[in-house]
């Protein structure tokens, strides 16, 4: 098949993930290339090569496909871009939906997996394990994969799972084992009818538990094909996935392009084929395959709605395409080559001058978990996708949530990443949750003397740290430096080479751990836990609730706290002026200190300003209860926001600590005061659009001028703004991005619908994982420099950056560049040092440790590429330039650094000579619908309001990768058919391509990135759907500010089991909003469908067909 | 010639007269060369509100002379009944009585016409009793050092809430504390105790100040704050306090004294942590400004005053007398004669703004320093005097010279001090006279006219002064300048009498309004007759007009070596009213009016305001002031104490200010103003000692203990600032309180003669008699 079709790339391509997934589907034809250069290495299909597993059944991908069961997770990882060993999900979709789809499909020229997609639906349900093809009932499905293998464990607990469920909440986020859950589902019970349900049943938590039988085995299987086994193998259950894989072969693109695909990418692609049919396309079937191997597939419950959007769908990608008559007139040519060739989506269009939307590649939900060695056989594993689910045993390496690279090759050469054209950055978020069965980290003390350090390079002890002469000395894996072996650590080698204790000694054997620091890395004794919260009492804060939710979060969170006699709370309130309160008083009644001078700031007292937590507690509550009332009728409008936190900061400049500051207006007096900017460029209209970008610079150097003192003491500001009006963020956001805080935005604030998520995002802020007066660097095999360093942080010194605090979710993105050359076969180290205290005081160095293999060969920088990371680096480095650039400047540059990767593989790695195609790399067969996601996100569209662009950008900086796709590429779901997907497996892992062709009338959607959630419903919707969901009987009679509460029915359970899973999975609360059809809300929803064409953008296919002619523009 | 002087200061029982006003010469020479040959100014002394049992007071408003004169209708105006017209005795002016006065006659005169009524004082009811307000309430704003140890803020604390305890009803109250930094409390705001929190080191305009406390009414920023909950909303609109809200900070004693006492429960001592080796930080001068600054929103016309309990010196920001480090330290007077205090001038010039704002606005600085080391007196001295403020300097806050005298300000009834405020001098007087000036508590409010004289003594060129703070004690002196030019002399009307009219408008004690008139009439002397001149002549004002001259010489004059200058003066006077013989010094007589003069001077050679090194600059301030500002009576004591003498066989009878006044069967009790220092014998100790007053047999010995001490009491009871006393015995260290101010007539040089119980002195300086002598003998030389 793969050489047959057109797409020919498809065959190779075994990424399980992706294959199931509908729209991963359709990449998989467009990766079909990369099959070709792949194929130099070991592995025939350049998906093998990608995926360990596969490899080995080289021959046909879809052969390969039966491990998958095991080894689906690494599958994944393999490097195929999709995320998603896990998602079983997709399968879910295919049934029912698909079949209407598939005809449509097979009209639409496109040819496809037909094979499989014949047999799809039916067969393809049934060539899964069978069971649960048949399962068509959602519920069933699932139910039979579990039985299989052990991986059950992992399973996505969704439904089930007691297990979890009841840690979870409880639990600090802190806890090992709750990595999922945020603090927010604990909080959210107390207040939010919701949060309570997360609790119990984290999913996540759960994942043990859970039945998807990838894990169990996955873990095994290394990506690579050079992994003796397939982990995939070892499970008996491939047969599932042998018997999806097939199918993903024929059907899966077809199915996937099937409007439906969110849901079921594996029912989809059966269908698809089908319709699909003639795309020859192999490679498609590989990522069915992956797709089944998922096993849990069946999930029914959107066939139902799928369906009939998909027949809708498959027909009007067609139309769509209209393109392509357009692509004709030119780029025809072109095309139709393309179309010869193998190419999938994209040549297609050639063809037929069409391209089967159903088919192009999207991301596919995997829900499964797999298990990830960092290292086997002395080699690197290339890390699972970024937003899978996984395990990691940490073998040498450290864990892909920690740091992961762009490349999981390094290029021997600059020339050879410039050739590339892909960002070579690592993303290292230092302190990330783990998940709950990862290998912790450990906790090395070396007594006084400290670690053991190269004495040239300063960097730590690793596993890579090579020990020569019986021990006596050691070679730096960084600097190469020889070092004496430090007496007391002296030991002999054994006949590997290796010393004798080296797996007793966990800095010898682990990627990452922690080393307990010493005097030596003290300046003072390690600071205590310091939280100060600044809440605005201005006219507007208080007349919208603002401040009284402020109050009241900061109340309820002040359990989660750390506890102990070391942690501290302050409080101050602001308006034109800043009134601190005396907390430690003999009397009941506060005492209100106003500073009164907001252009030269102090604090009115030397102590009992920031008092013990655990002395004080009541008077703060007793406060905190009293402050709306005290200013209930406050009249003063004005905010001195800046003079404000300089004060909090001088209360905290002895210890350092957090300042968290509420704020809802403006800051319009004293100290950083800021004008309405916005409203002033939209009256200048002349300089309006050229100058338009210098709004989202920061008005002038007081902030940060503040910023860079208040990081030099230690002090951390996080800003909630609660503002109905511009506020300035692009000015305000400078403090927060320079102390290692963040800015939380909620607008416009609702007294009604908002003080839940504030309270959860204070909540989890406070309670997530977290350092203070932290110091990081990162360090690089000679042969690299660190070129940058970007995200939340202040930098005084070249080498390092200093965080005020660092949490989980922060994450830090270092670029490098070559100033040597490496040799084939070395390896080149990073070695990233975090030296910080925690909430309990104690001073710790983590150190995490990667060290991954140097290549010459572009093929294998394709073949390893990491997709997600290269694009939180491509966003990063978006949101950093659209201060400086105007929009469309920076539009096109992320298009053209799309277009030159994708052309620099097309030129030297393609080897069809196909020029008509538009081939993509299977490792980043995603990134155009990325890109095109990104042009058209909140940050780079025209029609944003400055703060909402200011906030996304600020947001986008440090933000991790598992977060940055899905705040592009939003998750959409159906809601209306939330009853009939049962069960089984992860309720929210069924996705809908952003397309307004899959929203219909009478369903009702909910679309998260992770920050928001909106909830769609259209006018057609069914009452009693919506009695059952939002208590209301008609659309018209939905509320504008949604409190989603839960009724006492199925549908309003399992809408609560969703959000909630949500909601852990992203440790955000999400900021719901209600969005209706034919109203502005409806507008703002429609505005996330990236996959449309647009008035400033083109559509998914639109985009494909521009690409794909610049490629050939550029061969030319 | 000692012995008949002994005692002569304390003698007349009211030397002052009704009026309140003596003169160094009574007899004024006619010219100017005349005058300065006199060597003594022309000067009067005059207590403006003295209280007196026969002041008339009259209820309607003063008849007034034309313009420019405006001189009020008084006792030594010519007055033709029946043509209803008066004629000024000041200008000569002619004018008619109005139609009210119709009904006066020779057997009808109105008060101020009485002979005798010199004085009187005009209380004219409202002209409207609708529409005019009921007259404003006292304000009283304490500002409160913090940076003072745990035991002084007790005493602090206790004394404050005597305070409270005594304030009447309606008098607003305001409270403000200091230390590092300034903290105003928000007495309105009833739900916390909320606090306006200002930084020390920085001076702020009184603008800035309202605007920050949300007072100031053109601002919008905080304006709207009055509606917050716990402000009375109504105040603003009753006209007093033009920006109203500043009763947020300013309670009816009545409504706050349990929120006052509960903040001084809670009130600490000033936490911020003091690094070893420095001072604390101490914002004395921030927190006046903040305290005139939210007095500023008062309108102006309310009499209200500022009192400042400090502890300590300033270290920070304006004001600031002495850096923070302890290895510097405060200035002395050595260093101010060098101009080696670095802060002093900056901080002069800063309390003098704050005066001149105080003055604007017509409020008072009043300044309770307790500290053993220097607060910073002597810089804040200007405002103080400026605004008519008190001043009490007292070792600490337990001791009796501040806790009684702090009592007394808000004392009723006969300890009363009878504080006024916002009062106004206005003087008239005869052509021919100029006025020079005025040394004391007031403002020269710069309204020149044809009176001011081109020297200038004090606050001059003005015939206007303003007193925000006065009291009945207040005492002012008048330098005059005779302007007589030959023409006027010649063509002049040979009136051989001069009149000077005092007009004081001041607001009394209860809010009324009232303006004192006193006219006093003086004799010009014959030019050629010196006698005139003698026999007008004050020696005690003299003495007194002297050292205030002297004083503020001293603080104007760079280089003024006031020793030699008092000595020249005294030479020359004696030379030219002495009788002597050339190159006779035996045959040196004195007329009585001038006899005690020589003494005067030699102990005021010898006092603290003229050899201040002895003393701190803030010491020298406090004692001058004091000076400026009481009455001629108590200011002889200050320049030579009293000194009565105990002992069995005799009553009390005052004792030579000698050395040889010391018995050891004697008590002594010294009376220097501001000490009253009760000596015992030797052999009174001993017996004391030895509890024989205890005895029954023994009766008269406790009554020999107990008088003294009676009247000791009786002394510091009716004095403001209270004295310090000292009970002391022959010998004993305290001892040196007498020692020091006694005539040194028998030193250790001397000494071979010393009786049995007598006592010596060690010191190298001259005794009165050897002055005398000396001062013969230089006299008859020229």
């Amino acid at each position: 098949m793969e050489s047959a079709s057109p797409f020919a790339s498809g065959p190779p391509r075994q990424r399980p993930s992706m294959v199931p997934n509908p729209t991963g589907v359709v990449q998989t034809p467009l990766v079909g290339r990369s099959m070709a250069p792949s194929s130099s290495v070991p592995l025939t299909s350049p998906f093998g090569s990608a995926l360990p597993g596969f490899s080995r059944p080289a021959a046909t991908p879809f052969a390969s496909r039966p491990p998958p069961p095991g080894a689906i997770p690494q599958g994944p990882i393999a490097g195929n871009g999709p995320r998603i060993p896990g998602f079983t999900a997709p399968r879910t979709l295919p049934p029912p939906s698909v079949q209407p789809a598939p005809p449509s499909a097979a009209s639409s020229s496109i040819r496809q997996p037909t094979p499989y997609a014949s047999a799809t639906q039916d067969s393809g349900l049934q060539s899964y394990p069978g069971s649960p093809p048949s399962g068509a009932s959602v519920a069933t499905l699932p139910m039979p994969f579990v039985g299989p293998p052990a991986s059950q464990q992992f399973g996505r607990p969704p439904t089930s799972q007691p297990l979890f469920s009841g840690p979870p909440r409880s639990q600090p986020p802190f806890a090992g084992a709750q990595y999922l859950q945020r603090p927010m589902a604990g909080s959210t019970n107390s207040q939010l009818p919701l949060a309570g349900l997360p609790t119990s049943q984290s999913p996540f938590l759960g994942p043990p538990t859970s039945q998807p039988p990838f894990t169990g085995p996955p873990t095994s299987q290394p990506p690579r094909p050079n992994t003796p086994q397939p982990p995939f193998a070892g499970l008996p259950t491939a047969q599932q996935f042998g018997g999806p894989s097939t199918q993903t072969l024929t059907g899966p693109p077809i199915s996937q392009f099937v409007g439906p695909p969110t849901s079921q990418p594996y029912a989809g692609r059966s269908s698809s084929p089908s319709q699909m049919a003639t795309p020859s396309s192999q490679p498609f079937s590989m990522p069915p395959t992956v797709g089944t191997s998922f096993g849990s597939p069946v999930w029914p419950s959107q066939p139902g709605q799928m369906v009939p959007s998909l027949p809708g769908n498959v027909q009007a990608p067609p139309r769509m395409f209209g393109m392509p008559p357009g692509m004709p007139g030119q780029p025809i040519p072109p095309v139709l080559p393309a179309m010869g060739h193998s190419a999938l989506a994209g040549p297609q269009v050639s063809t037929q001058s069409k391209i089967d939307p159903n088919q192009i590649p999207r991301p596919l939900p995997n829900s499964s978990i797999t298990i990830f060695e960092t290292r086997q056989g002395n080699q690197a594993n290339v890390p699972p996708s970024a937003t899978s689910i996984f395990v990691v045993k940490d073998n040498g390496n450290c864990s892909p949530r920690l740091m992961r690279c762009t490349l999981n090759q390094i290029p021997c050469t600059g020339d050879l990443l410039s050739t590339s054209s892909m960002p070579f950055a690592l993303m290292v978020q230092p302190l990330a949750l783990p998940h709950p069965s990862d290998d912790p980290i450990p906790v090395v003390d070396f007594g006084e003397s400290g670690p053991v350090r190269c004495s040239r390079c300063k960097s730590y002890i690793n596993a890579f740290m090579r020990f020569i002469d019986h021990g006596r000395t050691f070679v730096c894996n960084l600097c190469g430096f020889t070092n004496e072996t430090p007496r007391d650590y002296l030991c002999n080698l054994g006949p590997d080479g290796r010393r004798r204790d080296a797996d007793e000694r966990l800095e010898l054997c682990k990627g990452t751990v922690e080393f307990v620091a010493t005097r030596e890395y003290m300046v003072r004794d390690p600071m205590p836990a310091v939280f100060f919260f600044l809440i605005d009492v201005s006219l507007n804060a208080i007349q919208t609730g603002a401040t009284a939710a402020a109050c009241s979060a900061i109340s309820q969170s002040l359990a989660d706290l750390p506890d102990g006699p070391r942690t501290m709370v302050g409080i101050a309130t602001f308006d034109c002026s800043i009134h601190f309160y005396n907390l430690r008083r003999a009397s009941q009644q506060p005492l209100m200190l106003i500073v009164p001078d907001i252009h030269d700031v102090y604090t009115p007292l030397h102590t009992d300003v920031v008092v013990p937590l655990t002395e004080c507690r009541q008077s703060v509550e007793q406060l905190l209860e009293s402050i709306p009332s005290l200013f209930e009728n406050n009249k003063v409008s004005d905010s001195a926001f800046g003079a404000a936190i300089k004060a909090g900061f001088l209360a905290l400049k002895p210890t350092g600590g957090k300042l968290l500051v509420f704020q809802s207006v403006l800051p319009s007096v004293g100290i950083g005061s800021l004008s309405s900017r916005e409203a002033e460029g939209r009256t200048n209209v002349s300089a309006g659009d050229k100058e338009a970008h210098k709004l989202l610079q920061p008005a002038d150097k007081t902030l940060k001028t503040m910023a860079i003192e208040f990081a030099e003491y230690q002090v951390c500001v996080d800003i909630f703004i609660t503002a109905q009006t511009f506020v300035d963020i692009a000015s305000i956001s400078v403090v927060p991005g320079t102390t290692g805080g963040q800015v939380y935005y909620y607008y416009p604030f609702s007294a009604l619908s908002d003080p839940g998520k504030l309270y959860n995002d204070l909540r989890w802020n406070l309670s997530r994982p977290q350092g203070f007066e932290a110091v990081m660097r990162v360090r690089c095999s000679q042969g690299l420099q660190v070129q940058e360093y970007a995200g939340s942080f202040c930098k005084r010194i070249p080498t390092d950056i200093d965080l005020p605090a660092i949490d989980c979710e922060k994450t830090i993105m270092v670029t490098f560049k070559h100033d040597d050359k490496f040799q084939e076969n070395s390896e080149c180290a990073f070695q990233c040092a975090l030296l910080y205290t925690t909430v309990y005081g104690e001073r710790r160095i983590r150190v995490i440790n990667l060290s991954l293999p140097c290549t010459s060969m572009l093929t294998n920088l394709f073949r390893t590429a990491d997709l997600d990371t290269q694009f939180a680096c491509i966003l990063k480095q978006a949101a950093s330039s659209i201060p400086m650039n105007s929009l469309s400047q920076v539009r096109e540059q992320i298009t053209n650094l799309c277009i030159n990767i994708l052309h620099a593989y097309r030129k030297f790695c393609a080897t069809v000579s196909s020029s008509g195609q538009l081939i993509l790399p299977e490792a980043l067969k995603l990134l155009p619908l990325y890109t095109l996601a990104l042009v058209k996100s909140i940050g780079l569209r025209n029609d944003g309001r400055f703060d909402d662009r200011s906030y996304w950008a600020s947001h986008v900086m440090s933000l991790s990768i598992s977060l940055a796709v899905p705040l592009v590429y939003p998750r959409m779901i159906s809601i209306h058919d939330l009853t009939a997907k049962e069960n089984d497996g992860s309720l929210s892992s069924s996705n809908i391509p952003l397309s307004s062709e899959h929203i219909n009338d009478d369903g009702i959607y909910l679309l998260e990135n992770g920050e928001d959630c909106l909830i769609y419903v259209g006018n057609m919707v069914n009452p009693d759907t919506l009695q059952k969901l939002f208590g209301v009987t008609s659309v018209d009679g939905l509320p504008t500010q949604l409190v989603l509460q839960q009724f006492d029915n199925d549908f309003s359970e399992k809408l609560s089991v969703v959000m909630n899973e949500i909601r852990q999975q992203r440790c955000s609360y999400l900021r719901l909003r209600l969005c209706k059809k034919g109203d502005p809300s409806g507008m703002h929803f429609m505005s996330y469908m990236v996959e449309d064409k647009t008035a400033g953008g083109l559509s998914y296919v639109e985009f494909l067909v521009h690409v794909h002619r610049q490629i050939q523009t550029k061969m030319a | 010639m000692a012995e008949e002087l002994a005692g002569t200061g304390a003698a007349a029982s009211d030397p002052d007269g009704p009026d309140g006003v003596r003169m160094t010469w009574n007899n004024w020479p006619r010219t100017k060369v005349e005058a300065s040959k006199c060597i003594v100014p022309v000067a009067a002394s005059i207590s403006p509100i003295r209280p007196s049992p026969t002041l008339l007071v009259l209820p309607y408003h003063p008849l007034r002379c034309k313009p420019p004169c405006f001189a009020v209708l008084n006792p030594f105006a010519v007055v033709d009944f029946a043509a209803k017209i008066w004629i000024c005795p000041l200008c000569f002016t002619r004018n008619h009585f109005p139609p009210h006065y119709a009904g006066i006659s020779e057997n009808n005169m109105p008060g101020e016409l009485y002979p005798q009524c010199t004085t009187v004082e005009y209380a004219p009811p409202p002209l409207d009793h609708l529409s005019s307000p009921p007259p404003p309430p006292p304000v009283f704003l304490f500002v409160i050092d913090t940076c003072i140890i745990e035991e002084e803020l007790v005493f602090l604390k206790s004394a404050m809430r005597r305070a409270i305890g005594l304030l009447p009803d309606n008098a607003l109250v305001g409270l403000l504390t200091f230390g590092r930094m300034v903290q105003l409390y928000e007495l309105g705001f009833t739900e916390v105790s909320k606090i306006y929190v200002f930084k020390g080191t920085k001076e702020i305009p009184k603008e800035q100040i309202l605007d920050q406390l949300g007072l100031s009414t053109t601002n919008v920023r905080h304006g709207a704050v009055i509606g917050a909950p716990g402000y009375p909303k109504s105040p603003q609109s009753n006209g007093f306090h033009p920006s109203g809200s500043v009763n947020r900070f300013l309670l009816p004693a009545a409504d706050c004294e349990y929120a006052l006492n509960t903040l001084l429960d809670e009130m600490q001592t000033d936490q911020w942590p003091v690094e070893a080796g420095s001072r604390s930080l101490r914002c004395t001068g921030v927190a006046l400004s903040v305290a005139a600054g939210l007095l500023g929103a008062c309108m102006p016309g309310t009499g209200a005053r500022i009192i400042a309990l400090v502890g300590g010196p300033c270290t920070q920001g304006p004001g600031m007398i002495v850096s923070k480090d302890l290895s510097d330290p405060v200035r002395c007077h050595k260093d101010l004669d060098k101009d080696a205090a670095p802060h002093f001038h900056k901080a002069v010039k800063f309390y003098d703004n704050l005066a001149k704002q105080l003055v604007n606005q017509g409020h008072v600085l009043d300044l309770f320093a307790s500290a053993l080391d220097q607060v910073g007196v002597a810089e804040m001295k200007v405002a103080v005097e400026r605004t008519g403020g008190l001043v009490v300097l007292a070792e600490s806050f337990g001791h009796s010279v501040f806790k009684d005298s702090f009592k007394q300000i808000f004392e009723d009834g006969e300890q009363s001090l009878g504080l006024s405020f916002n009062g106004t001098l206005e003087i008239n007087c005869s052509k021919d006279i100029k006025i020079q000036g005025i040394i004391g508590s007031c403002t020269s409010l710069e309204k020149k006219g044809a009176l001011c004289a081109d020297t200038v003594v004090g606050q001059g060129n003005t015939t206007s002064w303003k007193m925000c703070g006065l009291d009945r004690s207040t005492c002012l002196t008048v330098f005059f300048d005779i302007s007589t030019t030959e023409r006027s002399n010649q063509s002049g009307i040979p009136n051989p009498q001069l009149y000077i009219q005092f007009l004081t408008n001041y607001q009394g004690p209860e809010g009324q309004m009232r303006l004192r008139v006193t006219t006093v009439t003086r004799k010009w002397a014959d030019s050629s007759n010196t006698e005139e001149l003698v026999q007008g002549f004050d020696q005690e004002t003299a003495a007194v007009v002297l050292a205030r001259f002297t004083s503020l010489k001293m603080e104007m004059e760079e280089g003024f070596d006031a020793t030699r200058w008092l000595d020249r003066s005294l030479i020359r006077l004696c030379s030219r009213f002495g009788d002597y013989r050339k190159e006779d010094p035996a045959s040196f007589t004195l007329n009585p009016n001038f006899s005690i003069l020589p003494q005067f001077m030699f102990n005021l050679r010898r006092s603290q305001f003229v050899q201040v090194f002895n003393n701190s600059p803030d010491e020298t301030a406090y004692f001058r002031m004091m000076l400026n500002r009481e009455s001629i009576t108590n200011s002889v004591v200050m320049i030579q104490p009293s000194l009565l003498l105990y002992s069995f066989n005799s009553p009390p009878v005052p004792a030579l200010l000698d050395v040889a006044s010391i018995s050891a069967d004697r008590i002594l009790l010294l009376d220097a103003y501001f000490s009253v220092v009760i000596f015992h014998g030797m052999t009174i100790a001993q017996w004391r000692n030895m509890g024989y007053q205890n005895q029954p047999e023994h009766q008269a010995f406790a009554e020999l203990l107990q008088a003294p001490q009676h009247d000791a009491q009786t002394i510091i009871r009716e004095r403001f600032p209270v004295p310090r006393l000292v009970v002391c015995d022959q010998h004993g260290s305290q001892a040196r309180f007498l020692l020091a101010k006694l005539n040194p007539s028998a030193t250790y040089n001397s000494s071979h003669e010393v009786a049995v119980g007598s006592d010596i002195i060690f010191t190298d300086d001259v005794s009165l008699q050897i002055f005398c002598e000396h001062l013969q003998r230089l006299v008859v030389q020229s």
